[in-house]
């Protein structure tokens, strides 16, 4: 498998810590890019635009300031040869029916995976 | 509730009886007659009424065709019907068709109409009630399922970060980064323990009974001063405070407990690690009738844009550091249940000063 490009959006400096250090553990990736700001990961999208490689974004959902869902209503507003190089897989510890109905019919959002995350599951929807 | 007069529009084309009722009844109630049903449509729009009165029979329509009428429109006006008659017809269309509360016979017996009238504003204040009842609990249920949503966020997302620190140390056989593993753990649980412990507090803050006593606010402080001080995230931290008591001052000392922990505990978690020597100062004036209490800090500061909110039940203002949201939803609680009331001005990058001003609860 060729190695993919990460970005990791959590307002958790835990979680940011657990999943970067898993992502890289699992040979999965070799460069993963935290934001701990949903507003500051949108920037950066943004302004790499032709530059970004193909890229995963795995995205929390409960975040100050900014949402998961509140960033996904920013993302749908990006130019498409943008979206076209991201996948997105919402990251969330949410077990509420209303989030998960929410994610599962977003155009954007692929899947939700839960927390902790499980590098099999993702290995798997990669693939 | 205020104690305005029950508001009575009377409808009859009888002009004498208008007058008549009028002069008996207008000392008490707040009255208003029409002899036309067209007017009294008018009426209707401008003016709001609590019962209405109609003759059965006038020209155009009769007081059931009037009420049948109205009815959907105006489904709050209790109804009476005044007849001279007893026309079982009328009786059952008023009851079916009109929906009436009550009937008055002509000629009438004021003591009867002053009963059926006071009768029939109880029922309307009594739907009133309910009514407002009800929009109160559909705003309390609201307000718990949001409660139980970030609740239950906030007590699984420490957990889930607790089994995927798990789930890491479990590839490693370095023992060095076990130990790093362990300590993430220990401040994951930690969070999770303020957590609960917050939850706690509300709870008590909102139903427990308050129990009023004695302050003394130099002891409090110190009390407080002793849980927090120890905290890691404490650091090069000074307290001051200057506090002047004089006279009894009442109030629930829980409740104080609850507000100066959860103030602290901020300006602590806060504080503005570029700055040279960072600072809380506690300053407490009270005297038997009042208490005003100011707490400043250096620390990072409150952005503009979320002064008015940050005591909004889950808000969070930052991104990094950021707590639950539910510490000073308590703090504002606790405030208004001891007839309190709490400013801020803060400026971002500078500091914030909290400023509480209590009344001494003396029974």
């Amino acid at each position: 498998m060729n190695f993919i490009n990460i970005i990791l959006i959590d307002d958790s400096a835990f979680d940011l810590f657990i999943y970067e250090k898993l992502l890289i553990k699992s040979g999965i990736t070799r460069t993963v890019k935290t934001f701990n700001s949903a507003r500051e990961a949108l920037k950066f999208l943004i302004s790499e635009e032709s530059a970004l490689p193909q890229t995963v974004i795995l995205l929390d959902l409960q975040m100050p300031d900014m949402n998961g869902f509140d960033f996904i209503d920013a993302y749908a507003k990006v130019p498409e040869g943008l979206k076209n190089k991201i996948q997105i897989f919402m990251l969330s510890s949410t077990i509420d029916s209303r989030d998960i109905e929410k994610a599962r019919s977003s155009p954007y959002i692929i899947d939700l995976l839960p927390k902790p995350l499980e590098i099999e599951v993702l290995k798997n929807r990669l693939a | 509730m205020s104690n305005k007069p029950i508001r009575i529009l009377y409808i009859d084309d009888e002009e004498h009886n208008l007058h008549s009722f009028k002069a008996t009844f207008r000392k008490q109630w707040d009255i208003t007659t029409t002899i036309s049903v067209v007017e009294a449509l008018e009426i209707l729009a401008s003016k709001d009424f609590n019962i209405i009165l109609a003759d059965q029979r006038m020209p155009i329509m009769t007081g059931v065709q009037f009420f049948e009428k109205i009815r959907d429109q105006y489904p709050n006006i209790i109804r009476i019907l005044i007849t001279g008659h007893t026309d079982i017809g009328a009786a059952i269309d008023a009851i079916n068709k009109g929906e009436v509360f009550r009937f008055i016979d002509k000629p009438w017996d004021y003591v009867y109409v002053e009963n059926a009238i006071t009768h029939a504003y109880d029922i309307y204040k009594t739907r009133e009630d309910l009514k407002q009842r009800n929009i109160e609990l559909q705003k309390a249920n609201e307000e718990l399922d949001k409660f139980v949503y970030s609740a239950s966020h906030d007590l699984r997302a420490p957990l889930m970060s607790v089994l995927g620190i798990v789930n890491l140390a479990l590839l490693e056989d370095d023992l060095q980064s076990q130990n790093e593993y362990l300590e993430l753990i220990r401040k994951s649980v930690k969070k999770l323990d303020t957590f609960i412990i917050n939850i706690i507090d509300y709870y008590k803050n909102a139903r427990g009974v308050p129990v009023i006593s004695n302050i003394n606010f130099e002891e409090l402080i110190t009390e407080v001063q002793a849980t927090i001080q120890y905290l890691p995230e404490f650091g090069r931290l000074k307290i001051t405070s200057d506090i002047q008591q004089e006279g009894v001052f009442k109030s629930d000392v829980m409740k104080l407990r609850i507000i100066f922990n959860n103030l602290i505990n901020n300006a602590v978690k806060f504080q503005d690690p570029s700055k040279e020597n960072p600072f809380i100062h506690l300053k407490v004036e009270a005297s038997s009738e009042h208490a005003k209490i100011i707490i400043e800090d250096n620390g990072m500061g409150i952005r503009e844009i979320d002064q008015d909110k940050i005591f909004k039940m889950f808000y969070r203002a930052g991104a990094t550091n950021s707590g639950s949201g539910i510490g000073l939803y308590i703090v504002h609680e606790a405030i208004s249940k001891l007839g309190g009331g709490i400013n801020i001005s803060s400026v971002y990058g500078t500091g914030s000063i909290f400023e509480l001003n209590l009344p001494s609860i003396n029974k």
